[in-house]
C-alpha cells in the first residue's frame, strides 16, 4: 500500500470506530430495524389482503433510514473533527486534505455499506420467512438505495466542507427533497405558461442529482422485471456524481482556514 | 541552518456579521536554528497560536512565507519530521491512550513492531503508562497534555512545534515538561514552543521572540533581550520606626509592612543610596538588598503600551 493509500484507510478506519465507539450506529440501528418489524407487522394487520405491501413498506424503511443515518451521521462524523479541533493533529502531519477528504468518505460509506447490509439481512429473512423466496429485483432496489445512499453523503460531505453542520444538514434534506422531485419540476417549466422559468427549470433538471434514477422500489415491490444493465448504469450515474461532488469537497477544504 | 523560517508571515481574520478585520499575526520573521529551544512569548491574544497555525499549514497566510527544514509550509512534507502539539487538548475522546498514538503513528506510516515498542516508551517518558488503556475522555487536562506531548513526538521528529505546552499542568508537571523539553535538545531536537509565562522561557530557552499584538518586537538570545540593566533595587529592613519609614517610603515607588520586616521597591538606585545611608545611620539592620533585573514582564508591559500609543 502506497504511504498516501496507507493514509486514507487508517482515517477512514477511524471513522468507523468512532461511530461504533460512540454507539451512534447502535442506536440508528435499533431504531431503523424496530421501524421496519413493526411497520411490516402493521402494514399486515391494515392490509393483509395484499401480500405484497411489506415489500413496499420494507424498501421505504430501508430507504429513508438509509437517508438520515446518511445525512446525520455523515455530517455529525466530519463536524465533530472540525469542531473538536482533532484535525489538527492529523493535518500537522505530511497528510494532505484530500486524504484527509477522501479517508472521511469511504470510512462513512463503509459504515453505510455495514448497515444497509444488516438492515437487507433482516428484510430478507422477514420475506423468506413469509415467502419461502426472495426476488432479485428486491435486491437491485437495495443496491440503488446504497447507491443513493453513497451520492448523498457525497453531497453532506460537500456542504460540510464549508459551511455549519446544521446548514450543512438542512442543505443535503433540501437536495435529497429536489432530487426526488426533478420530473415534477422539469414537466413543470415543459407547461405551455411556463416558457419564461423553462430555462431554469431545465437546469435544475439536468444539474442536479437526479435520485429518482436511484428509486426502483416501486417496480421492485410490484414485482417487474429489472434488468442488471440499467441497474449498472444508474449505479455508475451516482458513482460519477459523487466523484464529482468529492473533487468539489476536495477544492473547498484545500483553501479552507482550520481556525 | 534555520530548521523555522518566517518571513514577512501576515494573517487577518474576518470576524462577525460585519466581516470587520482583525490583524492576527502583522509581519512576523523568525529564525529557529538548529538543536536549540526557541521561546515564543507574547501575552494573551498576541498571535501566538496564530502563527503556530502557520507554521503548520492549518490556516493560510494574508501574506509572507514559511518553511520547515527548507520545505515550503504549503507542501504536506515539510511535516514530515515535525512533532506539533496544538493548544488546548482537543483529542480523539473515544480512543485510549495507546490507540491514540497508535493511529497518530500509522498516519505517518510507522512500521507495526516500532509501533509495538515506542507507544508504551512514549507513554513511559510522559509519565502515564498507568493509563494506556483508558480512553481519552477520563483523562485528567493534565494527562491529556502529556497524551498530546507523546503524540508529538511518537514519529520521533527533527523539529518540535508545542503551543503552550505546559498550560493546564501543576507546577510538578511543568517541571516534568521542562525537563522533557531539555533531554530532547540533548538528543538533537529543535524545539520552538509558545507561552504566555514567562519563567518557563526564561529557565530553558536559548532564543526567544516575543510577540505582542501580532508584531515580534524583540527576538534574540535572553541575557541580550534582558541585558544587565537594572530596572531597580528592592530592599527589606528591619529595626526602623515609624518616622524613618515615612522618610524612606517617601523616596520609594513602592513600601509594604510586613509585620516588624518593612519592604521598599527603588526604580532610581540612587534614591536606593540614600535611603540606605538613612537606614544604617539610624541603626537599621539590612535584611536583603536586591537589585532587580529587567524581566520580561517588564519588557511586555512597555511594549504592549509602545502600542497602544502608535
Ligand atoms: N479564528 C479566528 N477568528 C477571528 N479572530 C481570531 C481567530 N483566531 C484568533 N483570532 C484573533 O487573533 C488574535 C491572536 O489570537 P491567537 O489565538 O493567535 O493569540 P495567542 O497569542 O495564541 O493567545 P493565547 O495566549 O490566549 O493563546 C486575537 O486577537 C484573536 O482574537
Ligand atoms: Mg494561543
Amino acid at each position: 500500500m502506497t504511504a498516501g493509500a496507507n493514509r486514507i484507510f487508517v482515517i477512514a478506519q477511524n471513522t468507523y470506530r468512532e461511530a461504533v465507539r460512540e454507539k451512534l450506529l447502535y442506536n440508528l440501528f435499533a431504531f431503523s430495524t424496530l421501524m421496519i418489524l413493526s411497520s411490516i407487522v402493521l402494514a399486515k394487520m391494515h392490509l393483509g389482503y395484499d401480500e405484497r405491501i411489506y415489500y413496499d413498506v420494507g424498501l421505504a424503511a430501508i430507504a429513508f433510514f438509509g437517508v438520515l443515518i446518511a445525512i446525520f451521521v455523515g455530517i455529525n462524523l466530519v463536524y465533530r473533527e472540525l469542531a473538536q479541533k482533532t484535525v489538527y493533529t492529523m493535518l500537522a502531519k505530511p497528510v494532505h486534505r484530500w486524504e484527509f477528504v477522501v479517508g472521511k468518505y469511504a470510512g462513512l460509506v463503509s459504515l453505510l455499506a455495514l448497515e444497509i447490509g444488516m438492515m437487507a439481512a433482516l428484510f430478507m429473512l422477514v420475506v423468506w420467512y413469509k415467502d419461502t423466496q426472495f426476488p432479485i429485483q428486491l435486491l437491485y432496489a437495495i443496491g440503488l438505495i446504497f447507491m443513493e445512499l453513497v451520492l448523498i453523503t457525497a453531497v453532506a460531505l460537500f456542504f460540510s466542507s464549508f459551511t455549519t453542520p446544521y446548514l450543512a444538514a438542512m442543505f443535503t434534506v433540501g437536495l435529497w427533497i429536489i432530487g426526488h422531485l426533478l420530473a415534477d419540476i422539469r414537466d413543470f417549466g415543459n407547461l405551455p405558461d411556463a416558457e419564461g422559468i423553462r430555462p431554469i427549470t431545465q437546469a435544475l433538471y439536468w444539474g442536479l442529482p437526479n435520485l429518482d434514477r436511484l428509486d426502483l422500489k416501486g417496480p421492485a415491490a410490484a414485482g417487474q422485471v429489472i434488468e442488471l444493465g440499467t441497474v449498472l448504469s444508474r449505479a455508475l450515474y451516482a458513482l460519477l456524481y459523487s466523484a464529482m461532488l468529492l473533487i468539489g469537497a476536495v477544492a473547498l477544504f484545500q483553501r479552507r482556514d482550520f481556525r | 541552518m534555520s530548521l523555522i523560517q518566517a518571513r514577512g508571515l501576515r494573517k487577518s481574520f474576518r470576524t462577525g456579521f460585519l466581516g470587520r478585520r482583525v490583524e492576527a499575526v502583522r509581519g512576523v520573521d523568525l529564525d529557529v536554528r538548529e538543536g536549540e529551544i526557541f521561546g515564543f512569548i507574547g501575552p494573551n491574544g498576541a498571535g501566538k497560536t496564530t502563527t503556530i497555525k502557520l507554521l503548520t499549514g492549518l490556516i493560510l497566510p494574508t501574506a509572507g512565507e514559511a518553511w520547515i527544514q527548507g520545505v515550503p509550509v504549503s507542501d504536506p512534507r515539510s511535516r514530515q519530521h515535525l512533532g506539533f502539539l496544538p493548544e488546548g487538548t482537543f483529542f480523539h475522546e473515544y480512543l485510549t491512550g495507546a490507540e491514540f498514538l497508535d493511529f497518530h503513528a500509522r498516519l505517518l506510516g510507522i512500521p507495526r513492531d516500532v509501533r509495538r515498542q515506542r507507544i508504551p516508551e512514549l507513554l513511559q517518558r510522559v509519565g502515564i503508562p498507568h493509563a494506556a488503556d483508558m480512553r481519552l475522555r477520563s483523562y485528567s487536562k493534565g494527562m491529556r497534555q502529556r497524551a498530546g506531548l507523546a503524540q508529538a513526538l511518537i514519529g520521533d521528529p527533527d523539529v518540535l512545534i508545542l503551543d503552550e505546552p505546559m498550560s493546564g499542568l501543576d507546577p510538578l508537571g511543568r517541571k516534568d515538561v521542562r525537563d522533557l523539553i531539555l533531554s530532547l535538545r540533548d538528543e538533537g531536537k529543535t524545539i520552538f514552543f509558545s507561552s504566555h509565562i514567562l519563567a518557563d522561557a526564561e529557565v530553558i530557552c536559548d532564543q526567544v521572540a516575543i510577540i505582542v499584538r501580532g508584531r515580534v518586537v524583540h527576538q534574540g538570545y535572553l541575557d541580550a533581550l534582558l541585558g544587565q540593566e537594572l530596572s531597580g533595587v528592592e530592599l527589606v529592613v528591619e529595626g526602623i520606626d515609624e518616622n524613618l519609614f515615612e522618610q524612606v517610603q517617601a523616596l520609594a515607588q513602592r513600601a509594604l509592612v510586613q509585620g516588624s520586616r518593612f519592604q521598599f521597591e527603588f526604580d532610581d538606585e540612587a534614591e536606593a543610596e540614600k535611603a540606605l545611608d538613612w537606614i544604617r545611620s539610624e541603626g537599621g539592620r539590612i535584611r536583603s538588598l536586591v537589585p532587580r533585573r529587567r524581566s520580561l514582564e517588564d519588557l511586555f508591559v512597555e511594549e504592549a503600551k509602545k502600542e497602544t500609543h502608535a
